[in-house]
């Protein structure tokens, strides 16, 4: 298996280097405003296997098991390293998380809710850059530093090259011999590696690992997240290959590069312009045309909705988006997950029937 | 050789099953035991009560489906129990359409299709309502054999409603109802109804494609069959052997697979 640092080695090491560290819910928020203060985003999935009853006071049953886990995680001392807590208003359950710590864990870090847009017109871009202007004089306040737009600037350009090598990283999977979850793994070093060294990493590992992917039946996956990540190995295992993705952690935030030189609106412009995404109300329509984009783009034989449990943004489209698909002759399955179980027997005969019925 | 040319072996939560194929891919021999949880030496002791029965197995393709499939280290290939199914009833009734699998532990909804193939599924594996489990369960805190389930729900003529899905709080709800003087033959009308609605509430999240076909250990149970063609309007057929279809399926996949390696 590749060798990749992890979340708390990275994190040590820019501390160590005399910066800061804001630990991120999912999924949408300005990295490179971050960066420009001298902080690294890290983000928060879960993370998966959790105790949630250090939860399950605050939270009910019903809550999906990623916002049991965040919960959890910084309960338990998860997030002591991080100096900043941001929770983006990504759904209803993140938007209670936020108001939970705001309001009740009151956890030793400053805690800052994220405000999303709810569409893509110019109204939300202008909406979003006010929320990334409080944003920036939140962090303000707490380091003593206002980064001018010069810097913000240079901090955006990074991040654009870093979701271009992360595009550029997609386009070449048929081109690069890493096992499905190998390949995962690099993509999802962008959810805490600092934007320069993810560009050189997956430069490095374009290089190395050039070369045939492994054999199988082309797939795309659609949900939150690839958790566990055996899931992984085992739809290569079944037969199959993961060519293109929809999780709202890897392929749902390669953002297009802004243009502009007001800082705030570019930040802004280029997630609302990111691929569609019902948690930013995006419509159904708009998924559709992206995944049977993909499905061209990739030539993938069936989707796999790999959900997590009571995540109700997803859920709500799923029925929906799966009839569409079959009446463009895409067949997919639905597989939904608790981010705490470990990979099921009952998963892996639903994927391996899946992946049976496409070969 | 005898005239066995291809196994399947069928791992099931509740029941292990064998079916042995002949050249033409007929059903020649079939043997079906309670789960045992050593599978390696149930699988072991199949083969051999196979070999007594019918001559040496050397060289003969096994295939292994059902939730214990992984664990069947005799067999040369594990294919999953939707497929098999799938294939093993087209093979007996020479048609696709829906089927309706319910086992001891799960249920499934296979849509086939004109050449036997899975066109869609959806399984019930994590929750015993809707499954074989959900009678099992009452049929002993209302003291009925299991195989008397279906007959005595069959001869009531009311039937009272059972509100919950779930098994463990439908027991609760028996449990007060026979403490509020229900008859038992009411109860268990209610309780297949419960069982079907579910099942049937699974054939209709992948739409149901006539004929409607059932299979499993559960289609014992003539009430089950009954109230799935109240439930769906549909004539409801059944395979020869409905506990065997994975089993067969598998065979069949064994024996296609020599086919090809014979050609
Ligand atoms: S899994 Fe779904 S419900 Fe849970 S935090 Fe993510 S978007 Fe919200």
């Amino acid at each position: 298996m590749l060798e990749i640092p992890g979340r708390k080695e990275i994190c040590n090491k820019f501390r160590e280097g005399g910066g800061r560290v804001a630990a991120v819910m999912p999924i949408h928020y300005p990295r490179e405003l971050f960066r420009a203060f001298g902080v690294l985003p890290i983000e928060v999935w879960g993370p998966p296997g959790m105790d949630i009853s250090h939860s399950a006071a605050h939270l009910q049953p019903y809550v999906c098991s990623m916002v049991h886990n965040m919960l959890a995680f910084l309960k338990t001392g998860g997030l002591d390293c991080a100096d900043f807590i941001i929770v983006p208003h990504a759904c209803d359950s993140l938007q209670g998380l936020g108001s939970l710590l705001v309001d009740f864990v009151r956890p030793p870090q400053p805690v800052f809710p994220l405000y999303m847009p709810r569409g893509r017109r110019p109204e939300d871009v202008e909406f979003f850059a006010q929320e990334f202007r409080k944003l920036y004089d939140w962090l303000s306040n707490l380091t003593g530093r206002r980064p001018s737009d010069e810097q913000l600037m240079e901090s955006i350009l990074m991040e654009e090259r870093a979701d271009k090598a992360l595009a550029k990283l997609y386009d070449l999977r048929t081109e690069v011999s890493l096992s499905v979850r190998d390949f995962y793994r690099v993509v999802r070093t962008r959810q805490y590696f600092p934007a320069e060294e993810f560009v050189s990493f997956v430069e490095r590992v374009i290089d190395e690992y050039s070369g045939n992917p492994p054999d199988g039946v082309p797939v795309i996956m659609s949900g939150i997240v690839p958790e566990p990540m055996e899931v992984l190995d085992e739809i290569q295992n079944l037969g199959g290959i993961v060519v293109g993705d929809d999780f709202a952690c890897c392929g749902r935030r390669v953002y297009p590069a802004g243009s502009g030189e007001d800082p705030f609106i570019r930040m802004a412009w280029r997630i609302v312009h990111g691929p569609p995404d019902v948690t930013r109300g995006d419509l159904i329509e708009e998924r559709f045309e992206h995944l049977m984009d993909k499905v061209k783009k990739t030539g993938a034989a069936g989707m796999i909705f790999y959900t997590v449990k009571f995540c109700e943004p997803e859920l709500f489209d799923l029925p929906d988006m799966r009839r569409r698909l079959k009446e463009a002759g895409i067949p997919s399955v639905h597989v939904e997950v608790d981010i705490n179980d470990p990979l099921s027997h009952q998963t892996i005969t639903r994927i391996g029937a899946f992946l049976e019925v496409l070969i | 050789m005898g005239r066995i040319s291809a196994i399947g072996i069928d791992v099931g939560s509740t029941t292990a099953k064998i079916v042995g194929v002949d050249e033409g891919g007929e059903l020649v021999w079939k043997y079906i035991e309670p789960a045992h949880p050593r599978v390696e030496e149930q699988v072991d002791r199949f083969l051999r009560k196979l070999e007594e029965e019918n001559g040496p197995i050397d060289g003969i393709p096994i295939v292994a489906t059902g939730y214990g499939r992984n664990l069947v280290h005799q067999a040369t290939r594990k294919v999953t129990e939707i497929t098999c199914h799938a294939l093993g009833v087209f093979r007996q009734l020479g048609h696709g359409g829906t089927l309706i699998d319910i086992g001891g532990q799960d249920s499934k909804v296979i849509v086939i299709g004109p050449s036997g193939e899975v066109v869609d599924f959806a399984m019930n594996d994590k929750c015993a309502a809707g499954t074989g489990r959900f009678l099992e369960n009452t049929a002993g805190r209302l003291m009925v054999k299991l195989d008397e389930m279906g007959q005595l729900a069959l001869s009531s003529e009311e039937e009272v409603p059972i509100s919950s899905t779930c098994t463990v709080f439908a027991e609760s709800e028996i449990i007060s109802m026979i403490a509020h003087g229900v008859r038992v033959e009411p109860i268990l009308k209610g309780l297949h109804r419960s069982l079907v609605k579910r099942v049937v509430a699974m054939v209709r999240s992948v739409g149901l494609v006539p004929p409607l076909m059932l299979s499993g250990g559960v289609v014992k149970n003539p009430a089950i069959r009954k109230m799935i063609e109240e439930e769906t309007g549909q004539k409801v057929t059944m395979p020869e052997h409905p506990q065997f279809m994975g089993a067969y399926g598998a065979a069949l996949i064994a024996l296609r697979g020599k086919r090809r390696t014979n050609a």
